[in-house]
């Protein structure tokens, strides 16, 4: 055990009221405060009862996490019981710490001391009796297993011992006192039995770093970025969107109000993106679902609109507190007739902050409603991300009318660009009304074969004037390669650090990723499948949405891989299919 | 009907438009001769000519059905929106933009059927919009099946053997709902539709007006007959400001009582929300 470890991966498990979260927050906190790379995923199921179980992963490292990895060094068993399930994802030579303090009588079936395989090491610290000791409750426990780690990986104490002060100094001086207190007793106790597990390299000088979900960073670029209407109704795992723009927005002379259903908020984000304002929603797959019809009349009607979808495990109520990457397909193609929207899905925080300020600003150039796809894995996880201060920069606005146009206005004016001048309700010079009806260049009804032809086809050019507004794909890992893997979203992660791992098995390749779902540069994708012998595309479903996007577009066959998940995708999955795909090409 | 009459009908409205140029749009109403609708848009023009509110300030919203029309005729915004979604939609533009008058136009299909889960929230939340639920008891765009407030019993293409459920009273559901301002009125009695039209849409917070509107064209059971045989005003001595007692008065199908059945001023929506943005612009 000389070498140095950069990268660990620490696991807490218990039942609520065990602290887990808290834990991770600690934990999280402390890595981030000393400038490493972290990436925190929680996993709990979708009942509020008191004994659900839950569990934190804290993966940190000296260099980029992209994912939430394979396995994990360290797991703390705070319930014995529910710990043992976890056990088989502790990689040989990692740790278990169990709680030694648990009385005699528990049965060997539930023991997770009597469940640690050979080639993990086992450390039984009495975790209940020494959180009695610093507090004179049970309540700590957490802390004292905190302590622990710190020192079997010789962590630095003080960035714990401060985060500990700034999550606990609000409860009080005794709150704050047995906690620390709990912390260094756990740190003592595993200095006076237990070796060394394996120390990680800590680089000194390194700048704290800021932690972040992507729903968080959602939100505040959509607030930064002149977001001032959002409409919602509570769904996991979208709420949070919710609950940060109720509360930001007042403050910035908008407005948010949580609507009877989603049906409701959708239809309000319309009306007051008709008014001219910046409007959202958020929702996750049902929710989409019910908003379709409203979703379509902004495809008609030509009304700038933000949806934003946090994917989560389907169809129907489904998997409520699980990731899957499953409404693609609606997102594209729920709409009735010929309904184009803008997809987007980003694949990190940052993309969550950046690209929601790009929807904004094709929907409002663009007057048409943008579909953005985020997951379960991307919203709710915490990781550490470079957000910069936003630049004050130009915002696509809506085209104006001119004086002349404004004489004899015509809402829906036919232009090169597809795109009409407007105007909305307060200005004066000219009204209209708006309808899901086909109408005229006026706006008034009408079903003539001709008016329809024309009003489709000026639908859709907006669809093909806009692709100069939109950022190309990036393509990443070697550009030599053979093998080339196109996916979306949140699983773009576990693809790059599994394109990683080949290329230690000598295999390389490389990635296109876009945050465009539709439309996008083809042009890029098309030259890039042509460089390509094998394409790989990996995605959290079972059908291969995103797949059959991209063989119907590209005429590609690309090598699918379909995982309908309830946990993030495996790097060594994704590894293990691109060496599948070289052996393929060697033969 | 013969082209004569058909011509007359014309012109009889191309009459009322010309003498009519502040409010009336160019399109010409879609709706059946002698349906109820038209004491309805009358009411509205002589509100909105009353009250002089400029076409960009105001806002009319409807959903899908004959009533679905209304923005399509006076000059105005106009958000010809969804089956049963027109009060949300109104909901958006308000908080929006509180400075526009809002007015929500629809039938009984859109509003208690489809949409009836909208009407509540927009009631108790006192947003300032108007409500006019036109009732005839039918879905007549469809051709005439029953609706939410069709009688027991109502034969129709999709009840051939008599409505079963019992109609719903949208007037007692906004009284109900915490409505502040809440008025049933008949489109047979013009003055008295354009009175209560604009007093609701002066009112500060949620107006409803139910008008019964009959059908002439699908509904033979509630017809402009039937309903002036079983209307009579609210009696001299009713007063305004007993919500448990105008639910009650509200409930009588025998007679139907007319006119202004509550009204009360307390805060709206849009006035809390301008009070809390303004704690933090200070």
């Amino acid at each position: 055990m000389t070498s140095k470890k950069n990268e660990l991966s620490i696991r807490f498990c218990g039942i609520a009221g065990d602290g887990i979260v808290t834990s991770g927050k600690i934990l999280a906190g402390a890595c981030a405060g000393i400038g490493l790379e972290v990436m925190v995923n929680d996993i709990y199921s979708a009942e509020i009862r008191g004994l659900g179980k839950s569990t934190t992963t804290v993966r940190f490292s000296t260099s980029k996490v992209y994912s939430m990895g394979d396995g994990i060094d360290l797991l703390i068993g705070m319930a014995a019981k529910e710990s043992i399930a976890e056990v088989k994802d502790v990689k040989p030579g990692g740790g278990i710490i169990y709680d030694s303090s648990t009385p005699g009588d528990i049965t060997e079936e539930n023991s997770l001391a009597a469940h640690i395989p050979s080639e993990a090491h086992g450390y039984g610290i009495p975790l209940k009796w020494l959180a009695n000791e610093a507090s004179g409750t049970n309540r700590g426990r957490n802390l004292v297993a905190m302590g622990a780690l710190c020192f079997l990986y010789s962590l630095p104490p003080d960035m714990f011992i401060h985060r500990i002060k700034t999550l606990f100094t609000r409860k009080g001086e005794k709150v704050l006192e047995a906690n620390i207190n709990a912390f260094q007793l756990g740190y003592q106790y595993c200095e006076e039995h237990f070796p060394l597990n394996h120390p990680f390299e800590v680089k000194e000088g390194l700048s704290p770093r800021q932690l972040i979900s992507g729903n968080d960073a959602l939100a505040k670029g959509a607030i930064e970025c002149g977001l001032k209407f959002f409409a919602g109704y509570p769904i996991t795992p979208a709420t949070k969107i919710m609950e940060i723009t109720a509360k930001e927005l007042p403050k910035l002379e908008g407005w948010c109000i949580q609507a009877e259903d989603e049906i409701a908020a959708i239809s309000a984000v319309l009306g007051a993106s008709f008014v001219g304002k910046r409007a959202m929603t958020a929702t996750a797959g049902p929710g989409l679902c019910l908003m379709s019809e409203m979703i379509n009349l902004a495809v008609m009607a030509e009304i700038p609109a933000v949806i934003v979808d946090v994917q989560r495990g389907g169809p129907s109520t489904g998997l409520p507190t699980k990731v899957e990457q499953g409404d693609l397909n609606i997102a594209l193609y729920g709409g009735a007739g010929d309904s184009p929207r803008v997809v987007m899905a980003p694949s990190t925080s940052e993309e969550c902050y950046t690209g929601i300020q790009l929807a904004f600003d094709i929907a409002e150039k663009y007057q048409t409603p943008v579909i953005f796809l985020s997951d379960l894995f991307l919203g709710q996880r915490i990781e550490t991300v470079f957000i910069q201060e936003t630049i004050e920069r130009d915002r696509c606005t809506r085209k104006k009318p001119s004086p002349d146009q404004l004489n004899n206005y015509l809402r829906y004016k036919i232009t090169d660009d597809g795109v009409s001048p407007l105007i909305v309700p307060g200005e004066p010079g000219a009204f209209y009304t708006i309808t899901g009806l086909e109408h005229t260049i006026r706006g008034t009804p009408n079903y003539e074969s001709e008016v329809h032809t024309m009003m489709t086809a000026k639908r859709h050019r907006k669809f093909e004037s806009m692709v100069v507004d939109l950022p190309r794909a990036d393509i990443l890992g070697d550009k030599d390669a053979e093998i080339g893997i196109a996916s979306w979203g949140s699983t773009i992660g576990a693809i790059l650090e599994g394109m990683a791992i080949a290329r230690e098995e000598g295999v390389k390749s490389k990635l296109i990723k876009s945050i465009m779902i539709h439309p996008q540069h083809e042009d890029s994708f098309r030259a890039f499948f042509d460089s390509c012998k094998r394409v790989i595309v990996p995605e959290m479903n079972y059908q291969g949405q995103y797949a059959a996007l991209l063989k119907s577009r590209y005429g590609i066959k690309p090598m699918e891989i379909h995982i309908p998940a309830v946990n993030p995708v495996s790097p060594l999955k994704i590894a293990e299919k691109i060496l599948e795909a070289n052996h393929g090409l060697s033969k | 009907m013969d082209s004569l009459s058909k011509r007359t009908v014309l012109e009889g409205l191309q009459e009322a438009k010309a003498a009519r140029t502040q409010v009336w749009r160019d399109d010409l109403p879609t709706w059946c001769p002698g349906c109820g609708h038209f004491t309805v848009l009358h009411g509205l023009y002589e509100a909105v000519e009353q009250m002089k509110i400029p076409p960009k300030d105001l806002v009319l919203v409807s959903g899908i059905g004959c009533s679905g029309r209304f923005p399509f005729f006076i000059k105005g915004f106009g958000f010809h929106g969804l089956h049963g979604r027109p009060i949300p939609i109104a909901t958006g533009v308000k908080i929006a933009n509180p400075d526009l008058t809002v007015v929500v136009v629809g039938g009984d299909g859109d509003g208690v059927g489809i949409g009836g889960g909208h009407f509540p929230h927009a009631a108790r939340s006192n947003l300032d919009i108007t409500y006019i639920l036109l009732d005839n008891s039918i879905y007549g765009l469809t051709k005439g099946q029953i609706s939410p407030t069709s009688p027991v019993g109502m034969k129709s293409a999709t009840s051939p053997y008599g409505n079963i459920a019992r109609p719903l009273n949208p007037t007692t559901l906004a009284l109900a709902y915490g409505a502040t301002f809440v008025a049933r009125t008949f489109s047979r009695e013009r003055d008295k539709v354009a009175q209560l039209i604009l007093q609701a849409i002066q009112h500060k917070g949620f107006s409803f007006v139910h008008d019964l509107s009959p059908c002439v064209e699908f509904n033979k059971l509630i017809t402009y007959k039937s309903v002036f045989e079983s209307v009579t005003a609210l009696p001299d001595d009713y007063t305004t400001n007993e919500r448990t007692r105008a639910i009650q008065m509200s409930e009588s199908t025998d007679p139907i009582y007319l006119g202004l059945y509550f009204k009360e001023e307390i805060p709206t929506f849009d006035q809390i929300v301008h009070e809390v943005k303004e704690s933090f612009a200070q």
